[in-house]
């Protein structure tokens, strides 16, 4: 900081990074991965003239980190060649302090021995059920140790854990490829937490049943074809429809347009704040980063901003944003501390936290019993939504039939589409707590160069009316 | 940039300190220079490097790991020994038939035609130039200009106890943007490793006239259309082809398009696809992160489906050489250097052989919705018209389909004689032509 301060730089900080990450990868009875892996840098990010500039390296050395500090001016001035209005911050950041992410068992303690007998006996379980075709099992581990400071003297520590865990069996047959998933898809479940968080999911207790759901989907009845019905969707993939049609388009910088070339825009355009209606009045959504275990919890974020939970919204009507410091101060606000970075050598970008829909007060069997005709899904398989976060498609791993007030015959090949605030408007109906469970998505990308960040969403089963579900070929 | 000696000296050192029977290292460095610009302005710019010692150790059947960016003498040593008390936790794999043997390749090729120095010292200044080139146009245009340019330099390297040994070292170099308006918008996307191919005016005024002629578009009914899929959607398919079936690990789970298609005449007969890691015309990568020469693998040879590509493993099962097709350091294999064979028309006269159809710029977003037949669905973006008696009409809104790109490549009506070279920000790269189809199914609207 001292070398770009004297280079010019009105405002500067500095991340310095080290990250551990585990990864345990047992495939079709043989473990395809056992990796300790690790990575250590450091980042300058610089604004000269009201102009950013980045540069960043892994040799700590001092006169390459004079030459760092030097590039990331010689950056910004290069900025400056194609006119910005100059960046304000608003008010200084001042953080001071430490944080470790609460967990129980730290991972790191836990033998790969031990790890690596955990999935060998999930690979068993799923490998007992005849039929299948592949089977796949892992453990991730993440320890990133994380320095923070900035020319305006904010200087914080922060020690982030995260554990995650998961398996996948696929079955081929019958003219078909069916896989099911446990207990996300996407390849694991992952939260900020300790070993803990890998007994509670008994993997070992779920592969056969996994395993036999896939074969049993072979056979299983095509979702009925692009007709228009009632849909309650399970937690898991509720999750997912959150982070994709809530969290990416409540992204302040997409909504300026800073993504616009890459993954796109948001219809949640800022006309929009305190004046949309989101959803019916069963929705309730909020973004937050204190809530372990979601993959979105830190004590302050790339910024030095102080975890916070923002209500996003409120009885269905859309009341905040994800913000930074220079696009808060756009809408004349305070950054709500959401601007993280992949790594050491990328940029902090304005990222989802723990985007979660609130839960409601129906359990799951009342809503089922509540149904007279529609279809009950669950568990991603597939998804795509366009570049203003408005047009969605969704394909889910498995799906069954209510009839009614009866949960039904199994489905296959279920996938539902819509407009974003049509179908959120649609929710008559959302499940309690009990039915709420804090998933996420551990490979969000953005940004270029490209990052991949880890996200939490909470979620519970909620019910949809008038949905165009079926949509295959 | 690492160089040549210091990437030799890096893997020596771990060679010297590896006590395994068999081990290999993959050194990879990349330094790269990104610019972003957003509403004619520049908003971020970044400069970074890394470099990554890979190391797998042997023991038996056993194959351990580990990764790490300390690249000095306790690092190194402290990594190869973690790779292989890694190998002693691990139970032996039957399948594993042990590390690529380079008696067993093709001689290795010292391609090094893909480094270009002005591209390699390309700097913020230089790209802030062409950055304000496409703004500039746009801006006279009355747009808005949005995208990211970027150059830098990769190397890779590779040695194993075997006595495999190779070094390569490319630059890269792309300039994309999307040009908006207040209804509308159109993309352009160049990439090469030689920073001259780049045209920064050619790609704004294709961007802008797509914008420009966009604006107001009509509403468009889903169903069947013709289209005619400008590079960039070409660009898509071969991607979702590859990633979803091309290697042999999801052949040998049977989870891939190709499964039950090999040696079929699934697409038609126009339809050639191979990959190739040495051609000069893509961006060349001539040997993979097990250090095995790239083949040119024939994907699909006049329609009818060839077979997958291969890492050591995947061949080592099937009593098989690899085809140098380890594209990372774990995983599986995948060709990320396609080619599709050119036709003999013009964009124009594919237009202009449609009665009815649409013509596409690009997909967005697109996921595999079925494995079988590749069925994917995704949007339109940036620049979608509809074509009527030959000719285009006017813009219409972007629509999502949802269809087998398998099924799509059946009904191959027409292939452009001017390729593009479509480079993507992680490595993957086609050269592909625009393409006439007789089919594609579109079963949505955006509002």
């Amino acid at each position: 900081m001292e070398t770009a301060r004297l280079k010019g730089a009105g405002y500067a900080d500095v991340r310095v990074v080290q990250t551990e990450q585990e990864r345990y990868v047992v495939r079709n009875g043989a473990v395809d991965t056992l990796s300790m892996d690790q990575s250590m840098g450091f980042g300058v990010r610089v604004l000269v003239d009201g102009v950013w500039g980045f540069a960043s390296s892994r040799d700590f050395s001092a006169s390459e980190v004079d030459r760092i500090a030097g590039l990331a001016i010689q950056v910004a001035k290069a900025s400056r060649l194609v006119g910005l209005e100059p960046a304000n911050l608003g008010s200084p950041v001042t953080s001071v302090g430490s944080y470790t992410t609460p967990i129980s068992v730290d991972p790191f303690t836990i033998s790969p021995e031990t790890k690596l007998a955990l999935l060998l006996e999930v690979d068993r379980g799923m490998g007992s059920v005849a039929g299948i075709s592949a089977r796949q099992c892992n453990l991730v581990f993440i320890k990133e140790q994380k320095t923070f400071a900035n020319s305006q003297r904010a200087h914080v520590e922060q020690t982030i854990y995260e554990s995650g865990g998961g398996m996948q069996a696929t079955a081929v047959g019958s003219g078909e490829v069916q896989r099911r998933s446990y207990p996300e898809s996407h390849g694991r479940m992952q939260g900020c937490a300790g070993w803990e968080y890998i007994t509670r999911m008994d993997l070992p207790g779920n592969a056969e049943r996994i395993a036999s759901e896939a074969v049993t989907l072979l056979t299983a009845d095509q979702c009925p074809s692009d007709i228009t019905t009632t849909l309650i969707i399970g937690g898991c993939q509720l999750a997912l429809q959150v982070h994709e049609s809530c969290g990416h388009a409540i992204e302040l910088d997409r909504v300026l347009g800073s993504e616009a070339a890459f993954a796109g825009t948001s219809f949640l355009t800022t006309d929009k704040l305190n004046d949309f209606s989101y959803g019916s009045e069963h929705v309730n959504m909020t973004a937050d980063s204190l809530s372990a275990p979601g993959m979105g919890t830190y004590g302050w974020d790339d910024e030095g901003v102080p975890s916070q939970s923002t209500t996003i919204v409120k009885n269905g009507r859309f009341v905040g944003y994800l913000m930074s410091r220079e696009s808060a101060a756009t809408l004349g606000m305070e950054s709500n501390g959401c601007m993280r970075a992949s790594s050491w050598n990328r940029i902090p970008l304005i990222r989802m936290t723990n985007v979660s829909l609130e839960p409601g007060d129906w359990t799951l069997d009342n809503l089922i019993a509540d149904t007279d005709d529609g279809i009950y899904v669950d568990t991603n398989k597939s998804w795509s939504i366009d570049d203003h976060r408005y047009n969605f498609q969704f394909g889910t791993e498995m799906g069954y039939e209510i009839k009614n007030g009866k949960r039904g015959r199994l489905l296959k090949n279920c996938t539902y589409t819509g407009i974003t605030p049509e179908f959120w408007n649609s929710c008559d109906a959302v499940c309690n707590r009990d039915h709420w469970e804090m998933w996420g998505t551990p490979q969000c990308g953005k940004g270029q160069p490209g990052q991949i960040a880890h996200t939490g969403h909470g979620a519970s089963p909620a019910r949809f009316r008038g949905v165009r579900v079926g949509v295959m070929r | 940039m690492i160089g040549k000696e210091m990437c030799q000296d890096i893997l020596d050192k771990a060679l010297r300190v590896s006590n395994a029977l068999d081990a290999d290292f993959y050194l990879s460095s990349q330094e790269q220079g990104l610019t972003r610009f957003a509403g004619n302005s520049i908003h971020q710019n970044v400069s970074h490097s890394d470099a990554q010692l890979h190391i797998r150790a042997v023991s038996g059947r056993r194959l351990g790991r580990a990764v790490t960016n300390d690249l000095s003498d306790a690092g190194i040593a402290k990594a190869v020994g973690q790779a292989e008390h890694n190998a002693s936790l691990m139970p032996e794999d039957p399948d594993f038939q042990g590390l690529p043997d380079p008696a067993d390749q093709a001689a290795p090729t010292n391609n090094t035609d893909s480094h270009d120095p002005p591209t390699a010292s390309y700097s913020p200044e230089e790209r802030a130039q062409a950055v304000g080139i496409v703004c500039s146009k746009a801006a006279s245009s009355g747009l808005k200009a949005y995208g990211a340019c970027r150059t830098g330099t990769q190397e890779i390297a590779v040695a194993s106890t075997r006595g495999a040994k190779n070094y390569h070292v490319a630059t890269f170099a792309g300039l994309l943007t999307t040009v908006m308006s207040d209804s509308s918008s159109g993309w352009s996307k160049g990439g090469s490793w030689r920073i001259a191919d780049l045209n920064p005016q050619a790609l704004a005024e294709e961007a802008t006239d797509k914008a420009l002629r966009g604006e107001n578009p009509h509403d468009i009914e889903p169903g069947e259309y013709a289209v005619v899929l400008d590079h960039y959607a070409v660009d898509d398919i071969l991607g979702a082809l590859s990633l979803y079936g091309m290697g042999a690990q999801a052949v040998q789970e049977r989870r891939s398009w190709m499964n039950g298609l090999e040696r079929e005449g699934a697409m038609s007969p126009s339809v050639s696809i191979w990959d190739d890691g040495q051609d000069p015309s893509g961006w060349p990568v001539p040997f993979d992160a097990e250090g095995v020469p790239r083949q040119k693998a024939a994907i699909v040879l006049d329609g009818v489906i060839g077979g997958p590509v291969h890492n050591s493993y995947t061949a080592g099962k099937e009593g098989r050489t690899s085809t140098g097709h380890q594209v990372n350091f774990t995983g599986a294999p995948y060709a990320t250097n396609l080619f599709m064979k050119p036709g003999d028309q013009t964009v124009d006269e594919l237009i202009a052989s449609t009665k009815r159809g649409l013509y596409i710029t690009r997909f967005h977003y697109t996921r595999l919705s079925h494995n079988k037949g590749c069925v994917m669905t995704g949007m339109t973006r940036d620049g979608t018209f509809l074509i009527e008696d030959g000719r285009i009409s006017h813009p219409v809104k972007n629509l999502r389909f949802t269809q087998s790109y398998v099924e799509a490549l059946a009904g191959v009506e027409g292939i452009s004689r001017n390729t593009k070279l479509i480079l993507s920000e992680v490595g993957f790269a086609t050269r592909v032509p625009a393409l006439k189809l007789a089919s594609f199914n579109f079963t949505g609207v955006t509002v």
